[in-house]
């Protein structure tokens, strides 16, 4: 350890992972440190169970209550892939997909007024089928949709087929809606369940943003599956795993249950870090906030409820693995409810069980209320399908 | 991981088929883990091997009477030096190779560890190897091949005592992975396991379940 590196990163997180695999591919000499003993800081994957029930300080099931307690491996923070999207882009570009495996979602949904759940359609016959919007409005939707995946938003002066007039430069989305006459109910759909707005602040922005989110969907739907979302076999935790691997690949040094005394200065700059007792030497060094709590600072909550499942969630075509999604304005929040459910087809249960997690963001002092909807929905009419259910907090800081 | 491949025929029977496994290497660093894979993929040695191997997993072929089975080897890519191995390394392992110095009884130590962390990590059908390496070293011998053997047998474990770099034994321990990997649709060496899909650049192709050919 006493070397001198080009690069010395601290925390196995994702980002983390990414950075060093992507400096040793670029020939940098690297040296990757994390206090614990295993990969991805927050977003390693919790295994066997019993480390789920650890993490909440509960004591752990007995006899295999919830099966094999090793084929769990339970996301704190489950997130799916776009299949078009960046980071499936970046790990087919560095060759990183060839450590993992895939397992696309069943379907996606998304709770309207009514109460009911409808899938997002993934396909045309789908769509003509949905019970999502009536007809005439179906067809306003189509065109906003195919006006979106035609355009080509880097090259501007290509002008769209059935050219409306509709100059994107100059609307905000909400205009651009209107254009199309699609209602409100689309609107939400739409900027919720299709371009993944968390909220409705994208409405009064420059609608490009919308049409790129569109064009990302449009271009991951039926991709790889039956939706477009992705999740890696074993959890999100195998992706740091698989880009450390790319770095140790290259030439870069890792060291795992490495606790750091501190980084040392030298005139304001870091030139190493000291663990143990010794130094290495560098002029760069990469960290998550962890290792400088003092030099970041909070500005939300999000509150999750994690739920291990006895059975598979009802109304949704007994689809195993889903998102719903609850757009703020069907439940008069400024904040989307989202569910994820998975199950034992991406490998994060045992067979028989289902993971579902309830997340928002915080608005009032009732957290754990904000969630209910969710919850609800997850537990069924019988009110007993969850078996086990956690809710925990997280901040949203920002260096 | 295993691949269908080989022509199948209209009555079902395969001719010359190709069975590919995941073999992964384990052992203390500087055992000559890299120096063994180097031998059996190029037949080279080097006094000073590299640490860095970038590739991502080295091929090789070994053919017996009716089958060739192809090999997928992963490199450790000195991850194990700082107890730093990921558990995604021997996920779907078939095959593995536990190395060893015989001049250096630590090592030895050290194996027996990794063959307790495989028994309890990976496939249980997982076939390992024990490979007592630099065995053209036996002027410092401190592991006796006795010693080693009746352990490998406890452990229902191949055994053999190789060098990388005079090439003793290392063809032979492939080859006895090879004969020892069940070939036979549905007796895979990998437990059965949830289907995924694998991801490159222009199409998606199936992961076949369980240990080989179809
Ligand atoms: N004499 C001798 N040296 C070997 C043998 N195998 C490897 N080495 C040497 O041992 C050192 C470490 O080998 P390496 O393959 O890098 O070990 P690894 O860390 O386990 O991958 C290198 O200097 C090799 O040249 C062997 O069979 N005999
Ligand atoms: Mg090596």
């Amino acid at each position: 350890m006493d070397e001198e590196y080009d690069v010395i990163v601290l925390g196995t997180g994702l980002k983390e992972c990414i950075l060093s695999g992507l400096m040793s591919t670029d020939g940098k000499k690297v040296l990757h440190m994390d206090r614990n003993t295993y990969y991805g800081g927050e977003s390693a994957s919790l295994t066997p169970l019993s480390q789920l029930f650890d993490h909440f300080k509960q004591p752990a099931p007995v006899d295999d209550k919830y099966g094999r307690p090793r084929d769990w491996n339970v996301d704190l923070i489950p997130k799916f892939l776009m299949a078009n999207g960046k980071l499936v882009q970046l790990l087919v570009y560095t060759g990183v997909t060839r450590y993992l495996e895939f397992k696309s979602l069943d379907g996606s949904f998304v709770r309207k007024t009514d109460g009911k759940l409808h899938k997002v359609p993934a396909d045309e016959r789908e769509a003509l089928s949905s019970s999502l919007m009536g007809l005439f409005e179906k067809r306003r939707f189509k065109k906003l949709l195919s006006y979106c995946q035609s355009l080509d938003l880097d090259n501007p002066a290509a002008k769209n087929k059935d050219d409306k007039k509709i100059d994107p430069d100059n609307l905000d989305a909400t205009q651009l809606y209107t254009e199309f006459g699609v209602d409100k109910n689309t609107q939400d759909f739409t900027g919720h369940a299709i371009a993944l707005f968390l909220n409705d602040d994208y409405l009064h922005k420059n609608c490009k943003e919308l049409i790129r989110r569109i064009q990302l969907y449009s271009g991951s739907l039926a991709r790889y599956g039956k939706s477009p979302y992705l999740y890696p076999l074993y959890g999100l935790g195998e992706l740091p795993q698989g880009f450390a691997r790319l770095s140790a690949i290259y030439g870069g040094t890792y060291m795992l249950g490495k606790t750091v005394d501190e980084l040392v200065m030298e005139d304001g700059k870091v030139v190493g870090v000291k663990s143990g007792g010794e130094v290495a030497k560098t002029k760069m060094v990469i960290c998550d906030p962890s290792y400088v709590p003092h030099k970041v600072k909070k500005t939300g909550r999000v509150v999750r409820a994690i739920c291990i499942l006895k059975g598979k969630v009802e109304g949704v075509n007994n689809s195993e693995s889903l998102q719903i999604i609850i757009p703020q304005n069907q439940v008069d929040r400024k904040n989307d409810i989202y569910i994820c459910v998975l199950s034992n087809q991406q490998c994060v249960t045992a067979k028989g069980f289902y993971l579902g997690i309830v997340s928002t963001t915080v608005e009032t002092s009732d957290p754990e209320g904000e969630l209910q909807i969710g919850i609800d929905i997850l537990n069924g009419k019988d009110k007993s399908n969850i078996a086990e259910k956690y809710v925990w907090y997280s901040l949203i800081i920002t260096p | 991981m295993a691949n269908r491949a080989g022509a199948q025929r209209p009555n079902g029977a395969t001719q010359g088929k190709i069975c590919q496994f995941k073999l992964v290497l384990l052992g203390e660093s500087a055992v000559g883990k890299s120096s063994l894979v180097l031998r059996f993929v190029k037949g080279q040695f080097h006094e000073y091997q590299e640490s860095t191997i970038g590739a991502a997993f080295l091929t090789q072929t070994v053919c017996l009477d009716d089958t060739t089975v192809k090999f997928e080897i992963w490199d450790t890519a000195g991850q194990e030096r700082y107890h730093s191995l990921a558990p995604m390394y021997y996920r779907g392992a078939q095959a593995a190779i536990v190395v060893y110095d015989i001049t250096n009884q630590d090592t030895f130590g050290r194996a027996k560890t990794w063959v307790k962390e495989l028994q309890r990590q990976a496939s249980p059908n997982i076939v390992i190897a024990l490979a007592g390496n630099k065995s053209d070293l036996s002027n410092k011998r401190m592991v006796e091949y006795e010693e080693a053997q009746a352990y490998a047998e406890e452990n229902s474990l191949l055994f053999m005592e190789t060098s990388a770099k005079t090439a003793m034994n290392v063809n032979d321990i492939f080859l006895a992975i090879a004969k020892k990997l069940p070939k036979n649709e549905g007796g895979g060496a990998a437990q059965p396991r949830q289907q995924g899909m694998k991801i490159n650049n222009s199409e998606t192709s199936q992961a076949s379940e369980g240990g080989c050919c179809k």
